[in-house]
């Protein structure tokens, strides 16, 4: 070993070579967190349940499992829980645990650039999230096949894992920008719970009384429900639609299918009978949309959100001073 | 004088707190550079400056020539630093760790496959690159911590407390490390409050308190500016009054005292002495058994410096 010629300097790499260098660190981390495996081994649970309850129950009733072309594009989409979870899984602890156990200093005393690390951290969650999606709806298409019998509108799936992800990248914006302005895991966990269930539970409440609120459209969740007819020759077919950001994917998938279905939001009426019994009332009608613009709405939100977070996270980041 | 650290009127501050006060600090290339003080003295704070993880409130930093202002990565590829206490992600093995650095500094696959198993035996850690990290003992993520800190072939290696935290034998073959790495034409700048072991491997030794360097120079000049004589003390066979009045004649000579067949002679001079009092207390008829000469060392010089600038009150 000897020092590196003498007043020259080592050879500086390209930008690349030392952002795969990030990337890379990152990645094993994030799969080899044991939160992350917890919740991918969840995902495939529940997915195998979907195809093989009915095998099961088709096994010991005689009954045919029924076909259905629709599952894979439908369970495929996921849902509220599974963004959040894998989010959280990813990158909950990705800045504020290099900060609290001290990892921060040797990553950052590299030739790398705060920002390099910032970059790379987020697109290995990326990364991530993108290959365990795509393996679980591969499952879910192998899962269905064998099962339901031949699916619809396969084409498609990379649309939908492409709204999946960025309904993803809503909490893992909120989950970065947490870490890096508390540099506390616990306190970045508690408080995406807390939004998240806030969101979850407390803005579909809130609908009841308020009604499907174009305001519900610009927070991150499942957003105002609204309902899209659809006919199919001679059939008309009710669909329920949310126009959040946590269906982006089915949205999309939707706004190809039914490029001129317009969604249609209603507020419910309920009256108190006599007795104490709740009477549902004609409901009124609101507004109506395209639902290419609910879709393309949802993807906007999606993306200031996305936008505005991976900036305080980014900033953060860059302007912290590591002081243990 | 080629500089491979220099700070001019270095300032940090932690809202009312000034960690580090005007410091100017010059690391010669090639050297190994000690840096002391006690606790809290801003020790750590001026490596931080140095390699880019704290930005200074005020002054100028250089780092082998380049001016550090914040987070310059470019400047770091030069530069090896292993921190106090060193803590590496644990779920990385330990030839992981030492890879993905490697990749970062732009190491090719080659130069990994030979440096990172040359650094593992150095450090000796050979035959425990696939553990995880996290079942690494503290001494272990100390070995790596060097190791990763040489991945670079660095110009410069900044080291805070490298033998913090392990046993003797870790203390001593990190010192062997250093004088190794130093051989090697590395400027190595170590901070520690270990002084025997500045003692033993630096060159040259910075020594500051409360954020202001109190001295800084060659190891021999810092450790023999304390005022005062030296003493010299003389373990003589065949004592008589005719050696105490040879070594009292001597022009160096300041006092000598006598207690059984020791001599305990004051000095005025911090020159080597020796042969002179040696040749006249033989021609006064004595034998010289034994000689040794006591003079000023970095413990004396630093608890001297610190107390003074704390006020007089001791460590």
């Amino acid at each position: 070993m000897t020092a590196n010629a003498q007043g020259a300097g080592r050879t500086r790499p390209s930008w690349l070579s030392r952002f795969w260098a990030v990337v890379r660190y990152e990645m094993i981390w994030n799969i080899r967190k044991k939160k992350f495996i917890g919740i991918l081994i969840i995902a495939f649970v529940i997915a195998t349940l979907s195809w093989a309850v009915p095998v099961i129950f088709s096994s010991t009733t005689g009954q045919p499992i029924s076909s259905n072309p629709d599952y894979a594009i439908t369970f495929g989409a996921g849902g509220s829980f599974m963004f959040f979870l894998f989010a959280l899984a990813t990158v909950m602890n990705s800045i504020s645990s290099e900060f609290e156990s001290g990892t921060i200093v040797p990553l950052l005393t590299k030739p790398v650039s705060r920002t390099m690390v910032f970059l790379g951290k987020l697109f290995a969650a990326f990364i991530v999230i993108l290959a365990t999606y795509t393996i679980l709806f591969a499952y879910i298409i192998i899962g269905g096949i064998a099962v339901y019998g031949p699916q619809n509108n396969l084409q498609l799936v990379p649309l939908s894992l492409l709204g999946n992800v960025v309904s993803t990248f809503i909490w893992i914006a909120i989950l970065l920008a947490m870490g890096a302005l508390s540099k506390s895991t616990i306190v970045t966990a508690l408080i995406a719970l807390g939004l998240f269930l806030a969101l979850f539970l407390a803005l579909p409440t809130v609908s009841v009384f308020t009604g499907p609120s174009p305001a519900l459209n610009y927070v991150p969740g499942s957003g105002a429900s609204g309902t899209m007819n659809i006919t199919q020759g001679s059939n008309v077919m009710s669909m329920s639609i949310n126009a959040g950001t946590d269906y982006i994917g089915v949205n999309l998938v939707n706004t190809v299918l039914y490029s001129s279905a317009n969604v249609s939001f209603t507020k419910l009426n309920f009256q108190f009978g006599q007795n104490g019994q709740v009477v549902q009332l004609p409901p009124t009608p609101l507004y109506t949309e395209p639902m290419s613009l609910v879709a393309l709405r949802s993807l906007g939100v999606a993306f200031v959100y996305i936008f505005v977070f991976l900036l305080i996270a980014w900033y953060a980041l860059k302007r912290a001073q590591v002081l243990e | 004088m080629e500089l491979a650290v220099e700070t001019v009127g270095l300032t940090k501050r932690y809202g009312s707190l000034v960690a580090v006060n005007k410091l100017d600090l010059k690391v010669e290339r090639n050297t190994i550079h000690g840096f002391l003080g006690p606790n809290g003295a801003g020790k750590t704070t001026t490596i931080k400056v140095l390699v880019g993880l704290l930005k200074p409130n005020e002054g100028t930093v250089k780092v082998l020539g380049q001016e550090v202002r914040g987070d310059m990565p470019d400047v770091r590829l030069s530069v090896g630093y292993m921190p106090e206490l060193p803590k590496f992600p644990k779920h990385l093995k330990g030839w992981e760790l030492l890879d993905i650095y490697g990749r970062m500094y732009g190491l090719t696959e080659q130069e990994r496959r030979e440096q990172i198993p040359k650094l593992l035996d150095m450090v000796g850690l050979k035959g425990r690159e696939k553990d995880l990290i996290g079942k690494y003992s503290k001494g272990m993520q100390q070995r790596i911590g060097i190791a990763q800190a040489l991945l670079n072939e660095p110009e410069l290696v900044i080291l805070d407390e490298p033998s913090l935290g392990l046993d003797p034998v870790g203390m001593v073959e990190v010192r062997e490390i250093v004088k190794e790495i130093a051989k090697e034409g590395i400027t190595v700048f170590v901070s520690s409050h270990l002084l025997f072991e500045v003692e033993q491997i630096c060159s040259h030794v910075t020594i500051i308190d409360r954020g202001a360097s109190l001295v800084s120079d060659t190891l021999q000049n810092v450790s023999g500016m304390l005022a005062g004589p030296a003493m010299l003390h003389v373990e003589v066979a065949k004592m008589s009054n005719a050696v105490v009045s040879a070594a009292k004649g001597l022009p160096f000579v300041s006092d000598v005292l006598q207690t059984g067949s020791t001599l305990r002679i004051q000095l005025t001079t911090r020159e080597d002495v020796r042969a002179q009092v040696s040749q006249e207390i033989t021609r006064a008829g004595g034998v010289i058994v034994g000689m040794s000469l006591e003079g000023s060392n970095l413990e004396d010089v630093f608890l001297q410096l610190v107390t003074k600038q704390q006020g007089g009150k001791a460590q």
